[in-house]
């Protein structure tokens, strides 16, 4: 068992609400130039969730599984829904059609200043039939301040007790060893590099070179994965032997320099989380999500 | 001599206010250390494209000179002098005290803050506020016998100054440092729009810094970036080489270093570049 704070932790309710599927410009350009209608980010999405593929959705461009939400009201309340959501905390729709549909935050996309940001979260099909645009959903924000007793070198970001205590962290050496599908090297690793805090949104895996695509390939939406060379502890950046550990949280891109959304969930500086390649590291494996 | 369409190209005037210098709170730095910042914005009297990148007190992102801001729409970033302005048109301040003096666009840095270098007899003479006007020229332009290398914010003058050369089908650009691409950071994916935004060398890992020797870096420098791609956006791709010029210095901030404004790219490894010992837009043009 590893020994953690989860104790003294603060469990606060935060709200956002459903939001518009997101169209920035009417036409995106591509990497080489070709014009598209990219679709898939913001909204409900009713068929992609935890668990399908990054890339081949018609059109899409980086796309949010489920139910993308964003906070309310001042930039105040809006960054507490988006600092504070932490993956794998539960969600619960508070009014509408869908009210007292549970479930699960599985990711946190956005990065452009003033560009928006979603937390996103899955709902079980019953509930997502019934959820509208602008339905209010509350979180209940467990994970920030969460650290590691016997590993003080290793920062958890926005890690809720339930995903940490379902992926299956184990220790070997003084070291955390952290189940993830894949390690991506820092050179695939793009858009996100400057931002903060890293509790809000994500880092990209540009999917543009040809030898990073066949590389990313298989990556499923909600897989862990372990990038190398990259520290996330006060903003993300690049920082020899450091590593993040993120959650895929939105689908591959065309515009250059952007692809799958990772949102951080633990980082270290010197090598203190240990990766172990596992196909099934994904968190619809972790979560009791439910239904399909 | 390089082949170009730069007798189709417009020649348009574009216009930015010198802004106050930019001041917020404490930000954390890479290692989570509070940081009052300063540089970005406003006139700096003695700070000018040839200076270092590093080692200004408490300096983050510091911009050479004089920063100007276009005013006719929101977002400076949207505004003609973010896109058009090129490095090295001519600038004239055409308001206050100043007015008439001459200078030189520097660079586009991507928040919101667009480069002019005065003499510092001119800058004594200048007030937070003024009109400045840039001659803007350089955008559209196309290399005839390279129609894949993308060209970006750089003026025919700069063309000329780079001392480029032809060998083997390929462009030779001499640089100062060639930058490894995994050390590129903010602004990449920023925008599909290459023309408005810079993207950063990361200076977040000291072991970095030191290893591929950028602490030597001043701000003006021509650079040359492995494997990156800055066509419509800014990103990754195996085999692709980008030359770009130093706008602005290094950051303390997770992610965030000295600001490259791309000039030439291209996927196709039509481009190299060479070492050398000075490649700087101040040395180019005697901005001292």
């Amino acid at each position: 068992m590893v020994k953690t704070n989860k104790a003294s932790l603060l469990e606060i309710g935060v709200i956002g609400e459903v939001t518009h599927a997101s169209v920035e410009v009417p036409y995106t350009t591509g990497w080489d130039g070709k014009p598209t209608v990219s679709m898939g980010r913001g909204g409900i999405v009713y068929n992609v969730k935890p668990g399908d593929p990054c890339f081949g959705w018609a059109w899409g461009d980086k796309v949010e599984p489920g139910v993308s939400l964003d906070g309310v009201g001042s930039d105040n309340s809006k960054g507490s829904f988006r600092n504070f959501s932490c993956v794998g905390n539960t969600a619960k729709v508070v009014n509408g059609e869908a009210k007292g549909g549970a479930g699960f935050v599985v990711g946190k996309v956005g990065y452009i200043p003033g560009g928006g940001h979603h937390v996103v979260a899955h709902f079980d099909n019953e509930t997502l039939e019934k959820l509208a645009i602008g339905d209010k959903v509350q979180v209940r924000s467990l994970g920030v301040g969460l650290n590691f007793s016997d590993h003080p070198g290793v920062r958890a970001v926005g890690l809720s007790p339930q995903l940490m205590e379902g992926m299956g962290l184990d220790e070997s050496k003084g070291k955390l060893v952290v189940p993830v599908t894949k390690v991506v090297p820092a050179e695939y690793v793009g858009q996100g590099s400057g931002g903060a805090p890293s509790e809000a949104s994500n880092w990209d895996l540009m999917t543009q070179s040809p030898d990073a695509v066949e590389y990313l390939k298989d990556l499923r939406l909600g897989d862990l994965v372990l990038l190398k060379d990259i520290l996330s502890a006060w903003g993300r950046g690049y920082y020899e032997g450091g590593s993040t550990v993120g959650v895929v949280s939105c689908g591959a891109s065309d515009r250059l320099g952007q692809g799958i959304g990772v949102t951080v969930i633990m980082t270290c500086r010197e090598g203190e989380l240990l990766p172990k390649l596992d196909a099934d590291a994904n968190i619809s494996s972790y979560l009791a999500m439910g239904g399909d | 001599m390089l082949r170009t369409n730069r007798d189709k190209l417009l020649i348009m005037a574009v216009q930015g206010e010198i802004v106050s210098p930019s001041s917020s709170t404490y930000r954390a730095q890479w290692d989570g250390q509070p940081k009052l910042a300063l540089g970005m914005g406003g006139i700096k009297y003695n700070l000018k494209v040839g200076d270092p990148c590093f080692g200004w007190a408490s300096g983050d992102h510091v911009e050479p000179g004089v920063t100007i801001r276009g005013t006719e729409k929101p977002n400076p970033s949207d505004c003609a002098l973010a896109i058009l302005a090129c490095i090295g048109n001519e600038a004239v301040v055409v308001s206050g005290e100043g007015k008439g003096a001459k200078g030189v666009f520097t660079g586009r840095h991507a928040g919101a803050d667009d480069i002019v270098y005065f003499s510092q007899g001119d800058l004594e003479k200048l007030a937070i506020g003024d009109k400045v006007q840039v001659k803007a020229v350089g955008a559209g332009m196309e290399l005839l016998d390279y129609p894949d290398i993308r060209v970006n914010k750089c003026s025919p003058r700069l063309l000329d100054s780079l001392g480029v050369e032809e060998k083997g089908g390929k462009l030779v650009v001499p640089v100062v440092k060639e930058v490894p691409g995994f050390l590129m950071g903010s602004g990449i994916g920023f925008s599909s729009n290459t023309e408005p935004v810079d993207y950063d060398i990361q200076t977040t890992d000291p072991k970095a810094v030191k290893k591929y020797g950028l602490e030597s870096l001043r701000l003006g420098d021509i650079v040359s970036l492995k494997d990156q791609l800055c066509v419509n956006g800014r990103g990754y791709y195996k085999g692709a080489m980008t030359i770009g010029v130093v706008i602005h210095g290094a950051s303390d901030y997770a992610g965030h270093g000295p600001g490259v404004n791309p000039i030439l790219s291209t996927m196709e490894g039509r481009l190299d570049a060479k070492i050398v010992k000075k490649a700087n837009i101040a040395d180019f043009w005697g901005l001292k």
